[in-house]
């Protein structure tokens, strides 16, 4: 006890000593809008902590989009930059990174990986008045905030369950076995699945949890082979989701197994071998499966020496809404940016990005993958 | 679908599995408690470390070594490594405050986990690392509709062989009886011509190996490696070492097993959200019936 005590001491200290540090520049933030040269975009990912992947690849996704667009005369003449601050996929880092976007004066804000850490910034960014749209991220409770301004680029979890929903039908499946980490986005889209699925005549067997931090399921998997179930959808992240399909098989488990978006990454085949062969992936858009992408892969792999990323696309098209949301109102201003924003309708490489009243995207972008001879493979039903 | 013995069976397999591993690392907080007092913070994050070295030493041999022989050697290098680590902590970090009062030595010991957590979280990026061995985890046998993998069996010998060599280690060799000794009292094991340094610092090696070993094993067996896989693995060993009597050998094992158990059956019967309440509060009963632990004494003798 004592040790998370003096963790959580030093964590506060840490905090404190920043806040000073932030508010001794923080008088001459403010004004980015002011300089008619730049138009700053702030980004908030994790490019440290356990998600740090997928935080990278979107910032690079990002960088490629604004230099294709500042090399074609920017945006009413003025130059994109961007402005990162790494939220480290924790809600403390979080704050402190968005405080950080806030008084660097930008003009909007970007980004958006962990929902857990996404949550408690965007009320900082709706307090400042910039429009925020939000790449990867996908809770529902983003949508529960009511944020006027805040847009999410990436279908909710309810899209995942209803594209689960479709994936059951066709593997004829009756019982689902659904294991969370119990935190914001994997318990969401758990419960999600748990109200989604029995509305379509599909049983939920047992709902489990590995807290993050343990390693062993094997008593999760032996409830899971006793509660009957014969198809079972892992809720959580590929660092643990490799762990998870390999205990499940070792444990005796034979039925299917679909893995959520959080885990659908080519590490996840690697990490999780043999095992992990048949393993389904309700999965974002990826862009090898895009109509276009062959184009947006080249580009990408150019500049950075490594393929794009699971949510490389969104981020991609976010940006490309974002810039012509700019052109169509000819300003910068928050008002106008917002609404254009809301009633954009664009054909990009993550799908169509139209947006409902509740700033949620209108059709699910969801697409389903299997493991197969150890790379993906669409699966069409 | 199981029959109910076979469940509870299938159940203390998973009990006993995870069980192994607590007790593994709750026996060096027991030993370096029983011979110099210190709640050693650090300890979960040797065994992290020895997870690290484990993973590291083995894609370096790869190509030279691959399976079993490469595992055994990868599992060897991260015990020497490890027991280097903990030697250094204790000649270091340790030794110059024993003197001091007894918080000052934990305080230093939370020092040195952070020290630990923070170095292998930089050196690594703070990315999950993993071990990909092409053995497969899953050929075992099958007993009924009860499974057991040859992992898990080669897991369960290697800590019951570790732990009955610590115990006739500690009970019936001079430097085991040199322990004992020092757990008892120090000043006069010093008037008696033992190098006391010497023995803790013994200790502390033999702790951290014994940490390493279950780090590579974990390796092996869950094939993902985090720097912040020591922390929850730590609290729940020490935990198992206070409830089996800390500084008492057989309690540590004892309650490293019995809070393995406790997890897995409290996982089948009431959900896994709920698994932690339930041993938690079991422990907790324990430890008001019994207040120094399952096999702890009240007396000044620890080890």
């Amino acid at each position: 006890m004592s040790i998370k005590f003096l963790k959580a001491l030093s964590m506060l200290i840490t905090v404190s000593l920043l806040m000073v540090a932030s508010a001794g520049c923080g008088g001459s933030g403010g004004g980015g809008s002011g300089n008619s040269d730049e138009i700053v975009i702030g980004v908030l990912v994790p490019t440290s902590g356990s998600e740090a992947y997928y935080g990278t690849d979107m910032l690079q996704s990002y960088q490629l989009a604004v230099d294709e667009i500042n090399e074609a005369g920017g945006v009413l003449g003025r130059t994109l930059t961007l402005y990162q601050a790494d939220d480290g996929c924790n809600a403390n880092m979080a704050t402190q990174a968005a405080s950080k976007i806030v008084s660097h004066g930008v003009d909007f804000v970007v980004g958006g990986y962990c929902s857990g850490a996404t949550i408690p910034a965007l009320q900082q960014f709706y307090d400042a008045n910039l429009v925020t749209l939000v790449s990867a991220a996908n809770s529902t409770e983003i949508t529960k905030l009511g944020l006027n301004q805040t847009f999410m680029f990436n279908s909710p979890g309810n899209h995942a369950a209803d594209t689960l929903v479709d994936l059951l039908r066709f593997l004829g499946s009756q019982s689902v076995a659904l294991i969370h980490q119990g935190d914001a986005y994997t318990k969401d889209l758990s419960d999600i699945c748990e109200s989604v699925l029995p509305q379509n005549g599909i049983d939920i067997a047992t709902v489990q949890v590995m807290e993050k931090g343990s390693a062993d399921v094997s008593a999760i998997v032996t409830a899971i082979r006793n509660s009957g179930a014969d198809f079972v959808y892992w809720c959580g992240y590929h660092a643990d989701g490799s762990n998870v399909i390999k205990q499940l098989r070792q444990g005796g488990y034979e039925g299917d197994i679909a893995v959520g978006d959080g885990s659908a990454s080519v590490e996840l085949i690697t990490a999780s071998g043999p095992a992990g062969e048949g393993v389904y992936v309700t999965s974002p858009p990826f862009v090898e499966f895009a109509s276009g992408g062959d184009t947006f892969v080249a580009d990408y792999t150019a500049k950075f020496g490594a393929g794009p990323g699971t949510y490389a696309t969104l981020c991609y098209d976010t940006m490309y809404v974002l810039k012509e949301a700019i052109e169509k109102v000819g300003s910068t201003d928050f008002e106008q940016v917002r609404d254009a924003v809301q009633n954009a309708d664009y054909k990009g490489l993550s799908g169509r990005i139209k947006f409902t009243s509740d700033r949620e995207l209108e059709v699910s972008n969801f697409i389903i993958l299997q493991i197969k001879d150890g790379s993906f493979a669409l699966v069409t039903i | 679908m199981f029959s109910t013995w076979e469940l509870i069976l299938q159940q203390l397999v998973n009990g006993l599995i995870l069980g192994s591993f607590y007790a593994l690392i709750a026996l060096g907080y027991s030993m370096v408690y029983g011979i110099i007092k210190l709640l050693n913070f650090a300890h979960g994050d040797i065994y992290m470390t020895g997870a690290f070295v484990c993973l590291t030493v083995f894609g370096a041999l790869s190509r030279a070594v691959a399976g079993w022989p490469g595992i055994i050697l990868s599992i060897v290098a991260a015990m020497f490594l490890a027991g280097i680590l903990g030697y250094l902590t204790q000649r270091f970090a340790y030794r110059p405050v024993l003197g001091a009062p007894r918080l000052s030595l934990l305080i230093t010991a939370i020092g040195v986990s952070l020290v630990i957590y923070n170095a292998v979280m930089v050196i690594t990026n703070s990315q999950p690392l993993f071990f990909v061995s092409g053995l497969d985890n899953s050929a075992g046998i099958q007993v009924g509709n009860i499974t057991i993998t040859y992992i898990q069996m080669i897991l369960l010998v290697v800590s019951s062989v570790l732990m009955i060599g610590l115990t006739l280690f500690i009970g019936r060799t001079m430097i085991g009886k040199a322990m004992r000794a020092i757990a008892m009292d120090q000043d006069t094991c010093r008037l008696m011509g033992i190098n006391v340094n010497k023995i803790i610092g013994l200790t502390f090696v033999i702790g951290s190996a014994l940490a390493a070993i279950a780090g590579g094993m974990a390796c092996v067996y869950y094939g993902n490696v985090q720097f912040n896989m020591g922390y929850t693995m730590g609290i729940k060993a020490f935990t198992a070492a206070v409830i089996g009597g800390i500084g008492s050998i057989p309690g540590a094992m004892l309650g490293g097993i019995l809070l393995g158990l406790l997890e897995a059956i409290g996982t089948q019967f009431l959900g896994s959200s709920w698994k932690d309440v339930f041993a938690f509060g079991l422990l907790i009963l324990i430890l008001i019936l019994r207040p120094n632990g399952l096999l702890g004494r009240s007396v000044v003798e620890r080890m």
